[in-house]
């Protein structure tokens, strides 16, 4: 398996099929001894930034850190929840139980929920 | 007998779609500077957003991935910012022209300038998206806009020599002024070729939920539809050069062409103008806007649909909100929409070797495709429309500034 | 020495030097292995080919030939003390 060709930027999909975003960051660790093994995946604006270079992603960090107090860092998916990888990557998660959606939930909430005519 | 109405359904979206500000526009301008010289370049458009139409609903029926998604899932973060941008801003600049457009049908029809009539219209528009489905909006625009065939009608019934008309349908050199020759003949394949289109498409196989069982009305779609749309914009082509070249008028506005159908049609021509306007830029319009949604939530992961309701995704429903609410600025503020028509169509001729460029790795990928990747004729047909869209990329702004 | 931390999306598109400072290739792809619930990496791609092997492009062997494959690293001969600026160094 090629983690680049395979895992970073996939789609990732919960348990019931349901998308989470893409692989935004795939962190690895380095022990003390042997190969590094993969610890995280990341989904998240910040890691987003972090790629784009090492200043924009502090000023992300800065302004995440500002807007979302509590939960401000991308939200890690250990390696040990990686179910299938194929064409997208599926993890033994909830998407409801995650952090992933604080945006969408957020902009539901206070957003779109606020316009006549936009939900059930 | 389901397959039937599904492979009619998609011609006539074809038929119906493909008309809108842009095409509409640049045909009309070729046919009254150049009478039947620029056939070619609507015939090789069609051609070219047949194959692309191909293969992106193709991409979409056997991965159930669209074009942005393998964009961002094959080349990266990255690549996929600069492309998605790009997009946005050149969507941004036709959904103004096709906003504009509408605008202008309600003008010609009230005598209320089209700068009032903008915010009603982008307020329609967003409705029908907020609240509508993607099978009522596929359907709406494609059979409404069947109305459109008044110009095939409306240049049959002006008799053209259809020896100068196929004459016209093979590329030869201007025999005019050169720099505008290839100026509309960019714009016209930039007209054709828009990106938004075979985007949309792909975002439609999937939200149709089209598998390996609709690769078949998937070729028949691409082809006849995208080939009889492009006889709708060569009917305007040579309603135009029938009726604006033999006088030498040049074509300055939108407010000059109802006398196209008129005249082709006696009484019934002005309302069929204003409703071929009208209906095909609307239709393009609900169709730009949903597609700057569907590539961003395509690329950064979102949960996306037009079946779900704005509640269940939220990100995906204020993309497309915000992004028609910044297209009602240039009507608003006067801009000349006729211009800023031909001014989207160059950007988007320059804007393809972006969206064009990616598909010739993508449709090799087994891991998409399987065994229904591109074959070599496939294959070839991708690079030579990667090198037109280069090369339309190169010209089209200089040809702007020169030709325009 | 304690764990570390590594983004490996911030580390693909760097160049790699070897011990003399002669440019490698970038890194564009790491090869890995899973076992029950881990994934262990083994070696890291460099080069122009394994930018075309992380496209899916497939180039038949016939018609370039064994000198046309990415350039492996195997995983503890690369040093990443900086990460700006790996270094290939022999088997450790």
């Amino acid at each position: 398996m090629l983690l680049v060709r395979d895992v970073l930027d996939k789609q990732l999909l919960d348990r019931q099929g349901h998308k989470m975003g893409k692989v935004d960051g795939v962190v690895l660790e380095y022990g003390t001894d042997g190969p590094p093994r993969v610890l995280y995946l990341e989904v998240g604006a910040v890691t987003l930034a972090h790629r784009l270079g090492a200043r924009v992603g502090r000023w992300a960090s800065h302004l995440a850190q500002r807007l979302a107090r509590v939960h401000h860092e991308s939200y890690r998916i250990p390696w040990t929840r990686v179910r299938k990888v194929n064409l997208e990557v599926t993890v033994d998660e909830a998407v409801e139980e995650t952090r992933v959606n604080v945006l969408e939930d957020w902009l539901r909430q206070n957003v779109v929920e606020r316009i006549p005519g936009s939900g059930p | 007998m389901k397959r039937i109405l599904e492979i009619a359904l998609g011609i006539i979206t074809g038929i119906g779609g493909f008309l809108e500000a842009g095409s509409l526009a640049t045909a009309v301008q070729a046919g009254a500077d150049f009478r039947f010289e620029l056939i070619w370049a609507i015939v090789l458009g069609a051609a070219c957003l047949a194959f692309l139409v191909e293969m992106s609903g193709r991409l979409a029926a056997i991965s159930k991935h669209t074009v942005a998604d393998a964009v961002r899932e094959r080349f990266g973060f990255r690549f996929y910012l600069i492309a998605i941008i790009i997009m946005q801003l050149v969507m941004l600049l036709v959904l103004a022209a096709e906003l504009g457009g509408v605008a202008i049908a309600l003008q010609l029809v009230s005598g209320v300038s089209y700068r009032w009539w903008t915010i009603p219209v982008a307020l329609v528009a967003w409705v029908l998206l907020w609240r509508g489905t993607f099978g009522l909006i596929e359907k709406g625009v494609s059979v409404l806009g069947l109305v459109t065939l008044a110009f095939v009608v409306g240049a049959l019934q002006l008799h053209p020599p259809l020896d100068d008309v196929a004459r016209g349908a093979l590329p030869h050199l201007p025999s005019g002024d050169a720099a505008h020759y290839w100026f509309l003949a960019v714009s016209i394949l930039g007209a054709s070729i828009s990106p938004y289109l075979f985007a949309f498409y792909a975002a439609g196989a999937v939200e149709d939920r089209w598998d390996v069982s609709h690769l078949n009305i998937n070729r028949v779609t691409a082809g006849f539809g995208m080939g009889f749309g492009g006889i709708v914009a060569i009917g305007a082509l040579v309603t135009a050069g029938i009726v604006f070249h033999p006088a030498g008028i040049e074509v300055k506005s939108y407010e000059q062409l109802p006398v196209l159908l008129t005249t082709a049609l006696g009484d019934w021509g002005f309302p069929l103008f204003v409703a071929s306007l009208g209906i095909a830029c609307f239709g393009a319009a609900q169709e730009i806007a949903l597609t700057s949604g569907y590539m961003l939530a395509q690329g950064l992961g979102w949960q996306w649909s037009e079946n779900l309701q704005p509640a269940e995704d939220a990100r995906f429903s204020l993309s497309y909100t915000v992004m028609i609410a910044l297209a009602t600025i240039p009507a608003l503020a006067g801009v000349d929409i006729l211009k800023l028509t031909n001014i989207s169509m160059v950007f988007s001729a320059a804007s393809l070797p972006i969206v064009v460029g990616p598909m010739l790795i993508i449709m090799n990928d087994k891991r998409y495709l399987r065994e229904y990747g591109n074959g070599w004729f496939s294959n070839t047909m991708v690079a030579l429309i990667i090198a037109l869209a280069f090369v339309l990329a190169i010209v089209s702004v200089p040809l702007l500034l020169k030709g325009g | 020495m304690s764990a570390h931390e590594v983004h490996l999306e911030r580390l693909i598109g760097r160049k790699v030097h070897d011990v003399n400072g002669k440019p490698v290739g970038r890194i564009e792809d790491v090869l890995a292995e899973r076992a029950d619930l881990e994934c262990v990496v083994q070696e890291f791609h460099l080069g122009p080919y394994a930018m075309l092997e992380r496209l899916s492009v497939r180039i038949s062997r016939l018609l370039l030939g064994r000198k046309h494959e990415p350039i492996r690293v195997r995983w503890d001969c690369l040093d990443l003390s900086d990460r700006e600026h790996p270094v290939m160094r022999r088997g450790a």
